[in-house]
C-alpha cells in the first residue's frame, strides 16, 4: 500500500508501457517493428536517431523506442533508459563475427540501474537465413548465466517472415503487465 | 514566452505565432507528415520538405496576402477528404532532424479547435534527441464519431477547424506552428 499502489493506479488509468529496443547495427530491429505494424518490411534503411511507434496491443497502448544502433549512436542510448519497463534487445543471428561485440553491449545495459527493474526480451532474429545460431548457441555465446532476479527469455523469430516475433511481444507486455497493473484486474 | 502549463489552459487558437522562428536553437526541421487511415493504410494526406514551395514563391504568396513571411512559413492548410471524418483510427507519422546540439527533452503540445471550441489536446514528450540525428514518430490515434450533421457541418465551414503545435525543449517555447483544416 501507500505510494506505490498510487502509482499503480496512475499508471492503470492509463494502461501505457514504455519499451525500449536496441542492439548492434543491422540487427533488424525496424524490421521486426515494422511486421508488428504490419508494414511493408521489403525496405528499411539505417536508424539515424530514434523511431516511436504508438500502438495498441490487448488493451494496452505501447510506445515502443527503436533506437539506432550504430556505434556513433550506442552511446547516447542511456538517454533512453528512463522510465523503460520492457527492454527488448535484437541480435543478428548469423552475425557471427561481432557477437562478442554483442555480448559486451548488452551486459553494459545489464548494470544500468535505470533498467534494473526492465523486462528483457531478447530476440534471436533472422532465423530465416540459413547458418543462423539457435537461440541456445547464442546463450551460451551471450554468457547470460547470472541473472539474478530479472524476468528474461529468449526468443527465436524472423522480422522478415513474422515467426516469432508476436510471441515474443506478447511475453514482454504480458510479463509487464502482470508487474505493473497487478491492482488493476 | 508560455509554458507548457499555460498552453494546455488555452480555450482558443492564439492571436499569432506565441515565438520567433530565431527560437528554433535547436534547427528542428520536419521532414515529412503523412495521416493515413489505419483499417485500410490509405494515405489521405503526405507532405515531405522537399515538396514545399520555395522560399521566392512564398514571398511572393506573404506580400500579396499582407502577412509576413515568417508567419507564413509556420502555417499549414490541409485540404482532406471529408471520408476522413468517418475514419475509426487514424495513423499519423511525423519525421524530423534535429542540428548539431543535443536536445535534452522535446515535448510537443498540439491543440484542436473548431469554431474556438477545444476538440482534441495531443501531449507527447519525445524526450532526448540524438545530435543530427533524423527521427521519426509514429501515432495511431481513435477517432471521435462524428454524426451526419456534424460532418456537413465540418465540411460546409472551411478553415474553422484550426490547431496549435507547441514544441518545447526543457519546457521552453521553440517552435509554434498553425494549421487550418479543410474538409473537400
Amino acid at each position: 500500500m501507500g505510494l506505490l499502489t498510487v502509482i499503480k493506479k496512475v499508471k492503470a488509468k492509463e494502461k501505457e508501457i514504455r519499451l525500449l529496443m536496441v542492439g548492434l547495427d543491422n540487427a533488424g530491429k525496424t524490421t521486426i517493428v515494422k511486421k508488428l505494424c504490419g508494414e511493408d518490411v521489403s525496405k528499411t534503411s539505417p536508424t539515424l536517431g530514434f523511431e516511436i511507434k504508438t500502438l495498441a496491443h490487448n488493451g494496452y497502448k505501447l510506445n515502443i523506442w527503436d533506437v539506432g544502433g550504430q556505434t556513433t549512436l550506442r552511446s547516447y542510448w542511456r538517454n533512453y533508459y528512463e522510465q523503460t519497463e520492457g527492454l527488448i534487445w535484437v541480435i543478428d543471428s548469423t552475425d557471427v563475427r561481432r557477437l562478442k561485440d554483442c555480448k559486451e553491449e548488452l551486459h553494459k545495459l545489464l548494470v544500468e540501474e535505470r533498467l534494473a527493474g526492465a523486462t528483457l526480451l531478447i530476440f534471436a532474429n533472422k532465423q530465416d537465413i540459413s547458418g543462423a545460431q539457435s537461440s541456445k548457441e547464442l546463450l551460451k555465446a551471450l554468457e547470460l548465466d547470472k541473472m539474478g532476479e530479472r524476468h528474461w527469455k529468449i526468443v527465436s523469430c524472423s522480422g522478415i517472415t513474422g515467426d516469432g516475433v508476436r510471441k515474443g511481444l506478447n511475453w514482454v507486455v504480458e510479463d509487464i503487465a502482470a508487474r505493473i497493473y497487478m491492482f488493476n484486474s | 514566452m508560455h509554458t507548457p502549463e499555460e498552453v494546455l489552459a488555452f480555450k482558443k487558437p492564439t492571436e499569432g505565432f506565441s515565438c520567433s522562428l530565431s527560437d528554433n536553437k535547436y534547427k528542428i526541421e520536419f521532414l515529412e507528415f503523412e495521416i493515413k487511415d489505419y483499417d485500410t493504410s490509405k494515405s489521405v494526406f503526405k507532405v515531405s520538405r522537399d515538396d514545399a514551395p520555395d522560399l521566392s514563391a512564398l514571398s511572393l504568396e506573404a506580400s500579396k496576402g499582407g502577412v509576413s513571411l515568417e508567419d507564413l512559413a509556420r502555417t499549414v492548410r490541409y485540404n482532406l477528404p471529408k471520408e476522413f471524418l468517418k475514419f475509426k483510427t487514424v495513423r499519423t507519422m511525423l519525421k524530423f532532424c534535429v542540428g548539431p546540439l543535443e536536445v535534452p527533452s522535446f515535448r510537443m503540445i498540439e491543440r484542436h479547435y473548431y469554431k474556438g471550441e477545444l476538440l482534441r489536446n495531443y501531449d507527447f514528450t519525445f524526450g532526448f534527441c540524438i545530435p543530427n540525428s533524423t527521427n521519426t514518430w509514429e501515432a495511431v490515434y481513435d477517432m471521435p464519431v462524428n454524426s451526419k450533421e456534424r460532418i456537413n457541418d465540418m465540411v460546409g465551414s472551411p478553415d474553422e477547424h484550426v490547431s496549435d503545435s507547441f514544441y518545447f525543449v526543457e519546457d521552453k517555447l521553440v517552435m509554434h506552428n498553425k494549421a487550418y483544416f479543410k474538409y473537400v
